[in-house]
């Protein structure tokens, strides 16, 4: 516990904690935006061609269109929680307060899982603010758009607590990839290349891959791109072309275990010089 | 705020250290007393940071033990009230301030916030408390490191090069500081490269080189043995009457008119002096001096391997 406190006063006393949350409400404004422009389509589609009518009717399910809106902004609040959780491990190589940290505590793994619990924490804070807009937001928006609004619906809900995992879940897998790569430029602009242009990369390769060799099961692969997982997390309803929400639980899950243990490991047993 | 460690014995044994080029330390054994300051020496590369991070378990030995009151650094329940250690290589975050910086180990230690207050005000820096960590300069680092290292009120500090960067007026001040703590019985382990520094700090002095023992001791038997016996230095106003009465002593007179008396005690210079009826204006002892024996001791040995 008193790591824990001790990793979060680390996040606390340094600038990146709010520029972060800057950049996450930011970016949150704009995906919302991009969202209720999404949604008014779906809520009126016209001219949509057939292949894609269902998925676009099983959209505009009051359930699915509100657990879609209330998550809104979670690819890029995810992007921080990652780049966080990079950061409070390369902080302490490119600041050299790893001397320090594990001579306050030789017990490293227990570093680890503290270092682990602070970027859940952040996760959490970062869920709760960019969830309270996307409610508000979305009530605003739904009404305007004389739509049914579904927040008590217990897929909504089990929806926006996904997203909750999803945050925490983030904080680990960037923990774990800062130890994987210890420089903070590197971990940094590799992360964000990953998961920025990767997603697509991988989600083109994969359909071009399906197409050519006309197997449908390897487009399923993108779903085990973390990225791709933590949107099939929350995505309330099943939709026709999708696994089920709780195999993209699954798929984080075990990034984050992989990343965790590897990360646990090498840290166990390096050399702080 | 008990520690457990009663008797802060530091014993190496047999430590090594091999990287892919080098050996860093090559079966190192040497023991620290509490209750002394111990100096850690020898040249650029000869190992004393690579051993000072196996005693603190940073870094991993390739064979050999290191233990502090007995116990490995790991082992220990509450390191930071055991063990207090400044490093080279070893720093705070740019961005944030002092305080902070001592906050988050307090908090790690379990210690109170108040507790970086004391340690600021320990090392006098109460006035940069609240500046950021890249606005320090090099002394205000180190004492930085100091108080970190002071945060658990340790029964064992380990210093590597603390004096780096100090002032004359910070230099003595932590010879005062380190000299209080092992008159109270801790065991305080320093390395540094300020040969004339560690003779008036240290009691005792492990000398490495070429990550190998090459003594250890007290510093006036280190020196003493090495050295070609008492060298006497006397200035008086009437040379030629104390030239005189020391017949039986070999004098050489120096160009600034002072006196070199060998093979003798200052005892004997002043009691000759006294029996001569000669004031004395200085009178002085001079050893062979640690940078002497050091560079004796280690010469021949590859420094920078
Ligand atoms: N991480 C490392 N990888 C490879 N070699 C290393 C590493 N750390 C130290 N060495 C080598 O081990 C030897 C001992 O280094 P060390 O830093 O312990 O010396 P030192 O006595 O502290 O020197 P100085 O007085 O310059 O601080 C050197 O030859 C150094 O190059
Ligand atoms: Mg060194």
């Amino acid at each position: 516990m008193k790591l824990i406190r001790s990793e979060f006063l680390k996040i606390r006393t340094t600038n990146v904690w709010w520029l972060f949350a800057l950049g996450t409400v930011v970016l949150w404004g704009l995906s919302f935006l991009v969202n209720c422009v999404q949604a008014h389509y779906i809520l009126h589609p016209e001219g949509v061609p057939d292949e894609q009518a269902a998925t676009i009717s099983a959209m505009g399910d009051p359930a699915a269109l509100t657990a879609y809106m209330a998550t809104s902004g979670q690819y890029f609040g995810l992007m921080f929680v990652l780049l966080l959780g990079i950061l409070t491990v390369t902080n302490e190589f490119y600041h050299q307060t790893a001397t320090t940290t594990f001579l306050a505590t030789p017990h490293r793994t227990a570093v680890i899982v503290a270092k682990t619990a602070a970027a859940a924490i952040f996760g959490f804070l970062l869920w709760a603010v960019t969830t309270v807009l996307s409610v508000i937001g979305t009530v605003i928006f739904l009404n305007a758009e004389n739509a049914e609004i579904a927040l008590g619906d217990s897929s909504v809900i089990r929806s926006i607590l996904l997203n909750l995992l999803a945050f925490a879940l983030w904080g680990l897998i960037g923990v774990g990839f800062g130890v994987l790569i210890r420089s903070q430029i590197g971990a940094t602009v590799t992360a964000l290349i990953l998961y920025l242009v990767g997603t697509l990369a991988v989600s083109i390769i994969v359909q071009l891959l399906s197409n050519w060799l006309d197997q449908d099961w390897i487009r399923e692969l993108a779903w085990a791109l973390p990225s791709n997982a933590s949107g099939l997390l929350v995505s309330g309803v099943d939709l026709p072309d999708q696994p089920h929400y709780w195999v993209g639980g699954l798929v984080l899950l075990a990034w984050a275990a992989v990343t965790g243990v590897i990360g646990t490991l090498i840290t166990r047993n390096r050399d702080i010089s | 705020m008990g520690s457990e460690i009663t008797n802060g014995e530091i014993v190496v044994s047999g430590l090594t250290k091999h990287y892919k080029q080098v050996k860093a330390v090559d079966g190192l054994s040497f023991t620290v007393k509490p209750g002394r300051v111990t100096g850690f020496l020898g040249p650029n590369g000869a190992g004393k940071t690579t051993t000072l991070r196996m005693l603190l378990n940073l870094v991993r030995p390739t064979a050999g033990t290191a233990t502090i009151g007995g116990r490995r650094y790991a082992d220990l329940a509450d390191p930071m009230a055991g063990v207090g250690a400044v490093l080279e290589a070893s720093s705070a975050h740019k961005g944030r301030t002092g305080r902070n910086h001592l906050r988050v180990i307090c908090a790690a230690a379990g210690l109170p916030a108040s507790r970086a207050d004391e340690v600021l005000a320990l090392v006098g820096l109460t006035p940069a408390a609240n500046r950021k960590f890249k606005g320090y300069s090099l002394g205000m680092r180190q004492r930085l490191g100091i108080a970190t290292a002071m945060i658990g009120d340790p029964q064992v500090l380990i210093l590597d090069e603390p004096a780096n960067g100090l002032d004359p007026e910070g230099i003595r001040w932590m010879r005062d500081f380190l000299q209080s703590l092992a008159a109270q019985g801790r065991t305080i382990l320093v390395s540094s490269h300020l040969l004339s520094e560690m003779e008036l700090l240290a009691d005792d002095v492990v000398i490495i080189a070429a990550g190998k023992l090459v003594a250890q001791g007290s510093v006036g038997d280190i020196v003493g043995n090495m050295g070609d016996g008492g060298l006497v230095r006397v200035r008086t106003p009437k040379p030629d009457e104390l030239i005189a009465a020391l017949d039986s002593a070999t004098v050489a007179r120096q160009d600034d008119g002072a006196l070199v008396v060998t093979g003798t005690t200052a005892a004997v210079v002043g009691e000759a002096a006294l029996r001569a009826g000669v004031a004395l204006h200085e009178l002085v002892t001079e050893r062979p001096d640690l940078e002497r024996v050091f560079l004796e001791l280690t010469a021949g040995k590859e420094a920078i391997r």
